[in-house]
C-alpha cells in the first residue's frame, strides 16, 4: 500500500511510527507545508514544498492536520482515493463533520475511521468485557475525568486557538471521554453543561463539565479539563454487581500514571466483608497497542473492502452532535480570579 | 501484558500454616530421599538457560543448585522419570490423606486456594474471548481442581494427563483434538524435566490457545529472604523454584506470548514471621526485622507493594501460543 500523511506534527509522527512497521504498507509519503526537505528529509517521504499529491498511486489517506484543515483534506481525500483515517476530532464543528459526512455519503465503497484510539486501551477493553454477565451487571452511572496541564505554551498552541481549534479542551481531549461514554452506553442526549475559561483565558473553555444520559436514563458525568495540574484520565463505572475504576493511560509520556482497571464487586452486610468495604482486584497493564491496532483495523478494512470495526463516522457523529450541543447550549464562563 | 493484584488478605493458618506444614514437609523430604536411592540424574544445566548450576545450599540431605542468570532454584538431583512420576503419586496421595494438614483445612483451601483460581481462569478467558473451549488438565492425581473445573461448565470437555507422562512423552491422549486453553497449576514445580513439560503442552495447545501458569518463584519476598531456610522450598512440591525471569524465559523459549504475569500472593510476610516465630534467632537484615516487628497496616501496605511490582513468590501467568488471533 502506499500511504499519504497529512501533517507531521505529534500525530504524523505517531502514525509514520506506526505505518512503518505494518506488513502492508511498502510506501509513506508525508505533506507538511511547514517542514522543508532540505531540514526534515524523512528519508525522502516528505513531499517536496509545491509537489503535487500522487493521488493516482495512493492507497489510503491519514489527515493529523490542525482542526481548521481537516474537514476540507478529508472530504478531497474521500473523493481522490476513498480510504481515510482522520484525527480527531473530525473537524471544527458540526459543520465541519457534516462537510465530512456528505463527501463519505458521495463516495461509494470508501472506507472512513475516525481516531478514537482509547476503546482499544487495555483498561477499557477489559472493563467493557467485565460489564452485563461478565460479572459486575448493568451499568448504573458513569463518571468520567479527563484532564492536563496545559504547559508553558498552552496559549500560543493552535489547540486552543478558537479560529483554528473551533473548541477547548472537550474539543480536544473531553471527546474521547464521549466517545468512551457511548461505547458503554449507546446513544446519549446533554442533559446539563457548564463551561468555564478561569485559567488560560484563550477564549475557549479550560472546564468542561457536562451531565449526560442515555436512552435507558443511565446517567453520565464528564469533567473534561486543561487545568488538571496533575494528568488524569479516570472512568468511574457503577454497575448492578460491582464497580470499576480505570485510570491511568499508557501514554508516551507516561505523565497519566500506570494504566490500570480496579474490579470491586458488590458484597452487602450478610457477606464476608464490612459492607462499604468490598474485596478490589487491580489489575496493572504495561502494554499500549491501540495506536497499532486502530491503524491495523482501518488498513485491514480498506484490504477487505468491509466497514471498520470502530471509530466509524457514526461514532464520530455521535461525540460530534454532543459537543454541538455543549456549545450552543452554554456560554463560557470566565470568572474573576482573587 | 497485564498483572494483577488483589485487595484480598488471607492468614497462613487457612492456605497452609507452617506448624502444620512441618510434618507433610517432613514426609516429602523422606520419600525424595528414597526415591533417589537407586541411582540419581545429576541436574548440570539450567532448563531456563542451559548455562550452568552452582551450588545454592542443603535441605537435610538434599542440595539445591542456582542458575546464576536468572536466579532460578533446582533440586541438584532427580531420579529416572518413573521414580519421579512414583514419588509425585506418592506425595500426592498423602496430601489428601487425613495425615496430611490439607485434609483438616480442605474446605478452606478450597475457598481460599481453589476457588480464586477458577475464578482467575474464567475472567481471563472472558477478557481473552475465549468461550467454552477444551481444557488440558495438567496434574498428578488426585487432582485438587479436576472437580471444579469440570463442574464449572467453563469447558466443552477437560482432559486430565499425568503431568510426569506428558514431560516423559508417555502420556496417552483420548484422542488428537488439540486443546484451547491448558493448566498446569504449580506443575512446573514438581516435574523433573519443567523445560520438557512445557514443550509438550503447546504442542497439545491449538494456534492461539492459552496456557495458565501458577507456582512459587524464588525472586519472591520470603524465598528470596530466607533462601534455602524456608521451610516451603523442599522437595519434590518445590523440585524447581523458578524466578519469576527464568520461569517467563522458559515460556517464551517455547513461543509463548505472555499475557498476563502477576504476583498477587498474600502470605509473604507472613511466611517469613512465622519463620521468625519458630526461631527468633533467624538471621535477617535489620532493616526487615523492623519491618516484620511494625503494624500490620504497613505488613499490609508493604504485602501491596510486592503484588504491585511482582515481588511477591506466588506468581500467575497466561500465556498464548503463537500463531493464533490476538483479542
Amino acid at each position: 500500500m502506499h500511504v499519504v500523511i497529512f501533517g507531521y506534527g505529534y500525530m504524523g509522527k505517531i502514525r509514520h511510527q506506526v505505518l512503518r512497521r505494518h506488513a502492508d504498507v511498502q510506501r509513506v509519503t508525508i505533506v507538511d507545508p511547514k517542514l522543508s526537505a532540505d531540514t526534515t528529509p524523512l528519508d525522502g517521504a516528505l513531499l517536496p514544498e509545491g509537489a503535487r499529491v500522487p493521488w493516482e498511486s495512493i492507497d489510503a489517506a491519514f489527515i493529523c492536520t490542525p482542526n481548521n484543515v481537516t474537514a476540507q483534506l478529508c472530504a478531497d481525500a474521500l473523493r481522490r482515493c476513498r480510504h481515510v483515517f482522520c484525527e480527531k476530532p473530525p473537524g471544527r464543528n458540526w459543520d465541519d463533520f457534516t462537510r465530512i459526512a456528505q463527501a463519505a455519503e458521495e463516495v461509494p465503497e470508501h472506507t472512513l475511521v475516525f481516531g478514537f484510539n482509547h476503546r482499544l486501551h487495555p483498561a477499557i477493553e477489559a472493563a467493557k468485557a467485565m460489564i452485563g454477565k461478565g460479572g459486575v451487571g448493568d451499568v448504573l452511572y458513569l463518571k468520567g475525568t479527563y484532564g492536563k496541564s496545559g504547559g508553558a505554551r498552552y496559549r500560543q498552541s493552535w489547540r486552543n486557538d478558537p479560529h483554528v481549534a473551533g473548541g477547548g479542551i472537550l474539543l480536544d481531549q473531553g471527546i474521547h471521554m464521549l466517545d468512551l461514554f457511548h461505547l458503554f452506553l449507546g446513544p446519549l442526549q446533554l442533559v446539563e453543561t457548564v463551561l468555564a475559561d478561569g485559567f488560560w483565558n484563550c477564549g475557549v473553555e479550560d472546564n468542561a463539565f457536562v451531565l449526560l444520559r442515555s436512552h435507558q436514563g443511565v446517567p453520565a458525568f464528564l469533567h473534561s479539563s486543561a487545568t488538571l495540574w496533575k494528568h488524569t484520565f479516570r472512568i468511574e463505572i457503577g454497575c448492578s454487581d460491582g464497580y470499576l475504576v480505570a485510570t491511568g493511560l499508557l501514554s508516551q509520556t507516561g505523565s497519566y500514571g500506570r494504566e490500570q482497571l480496579v474490579i470491586g464487586k458488590r458484597q452487602f452486610e450478610d457477606e464476608a466483608m464490612a459492607l462499604g468495604n468490598p474485596r478490589e482486584e487491580i489489575i496493572h497493564f504495561d502494554r499500549d497497542e491501540s495506536w497499532d491496532r486502530e491503524v491495523t483495523e482501518f488498513l485491514a478494512a480498506v484490504k477487505e473492502r468491509r466497514p471498520a470495526r470502530h471509530g466509524t463516522l457514526e461514532d464520530a457523529r455521535r461525540v460530534m452532535a454532543i459537543i454541538r450541543d455543549v456549545y450552543a447550549t452554554a456560554s463560557i464562563a470566565s470568572p474573576e480570579r482573587r | 501484558m497485564r498483572s494483577i493484584q488483589t485487595g484480598m488478605s488471607l492468614p497462613l493458618a487457612s492456605v497452609k500454616p507452617l506448624d502444620g506444614l512441618m510434618r507433610y514437609r517432613a514426609y516429602c523430604l523422606e520419600q525424595t530421599r528414597f526415591a533417589l536411592r537407586d541411582g540419581i540424574r545429576q541436574r548440570e544445566r539450567s532448563p531456563v538457560t542451559g548455562g550452568p548450576l552452582v551450588p545454592f545450599g542443603e535441605i537435610e540431605g538434599l542440595s539445591y543448585v542456582r542458575c546464576p542468570e536468572s536466579g532460578s532454584l533446582f533440586l541438584a538431583s532427580v531420579a529416572d522419570p518413573q521414580t519421579w512420576r512414583e514419588l509425585l503419586s506418592s506425595v500426592s496421595m498423602y496430601r489428601h490423606s487425613p495425615e496430611a494438614f490439607h485434609f483438616g483445612i480442605a474446605d478452606l483451601r478450597q475457598e481460599t486456594v481453589y476457588t480464586p483460581k477458577l475464578g482467575w481462569i474464567e475472567e481471563t478467558l472472558r477478557l481473552q474471548g475465549v468461550r467454552r473451549p477444551r481444557l488440558l488438565e495438567v496434574v498428578t492425581l488426585p487432582s485438587d481442581m479436576g472437580s471444579l473445573l469440570r463442574a464449572s461448565g467453563l469447558f466443552t470437555d477437560v482432559v486430565t494427563v499425568e503431568e510426569m507422562l506428558l514431560a516423559s512423552g508417555r502420556a496417552p491422549m483420548p484422542d488428537e483434538e488439540p486443546v484451547q486453553t491448558a493448566v498446569l497449576l504449580e506443575s512446573l514445580d514438581r516435574v523433573d524435566d519443567p523445560a520438557a513439560l512445557v514443550q509438550a503442552v503447546v504442542d497439545r495447545l491449538s494456534p492461539g490457545g492459552l496456557l495458565f501458569v501458577t507456582g512459587l518463584v524464588a525472586s519472591g519476598f520470603d524465598l528470596a529472604t530466607l533462601g534455602i531456610r524456608n521451610r516451603y522450598l523442599y522437595p519434590p512440591d518445590r523440585t524447581n523454584c523458578f524466578s519469576l525471569r527464568g520461569l517467563t524465559a522458559l515460556l517464551a523459549a517455547s513461543r509463548l506470548s505472555l499475557l498476563e504475569v502477576s504476583t498477587p500472593g498474600m502470605l509473604d510476610v507472613q511466611i517469613v514471621q512465622a519463620h521468625l516465630e519458630q526461631d527468633p534467632r533467624l538471621g535477617v537484615s535489620p532493616f526487615e526485622r523492623q519491618l516484620l516487628e511494625s503494624e500490620e497496616d504497613t505488613h499490609r501496605a508493604f504485602q501491596t507493594f510486592l503484588q504491585q511490582q511482582r515481588l511477591s513468590s506466588f506468581t500467575r501467568i497466561v500465556a498464548r501460543k503463537e500463531g493464533g488471533a490476538s483479542a
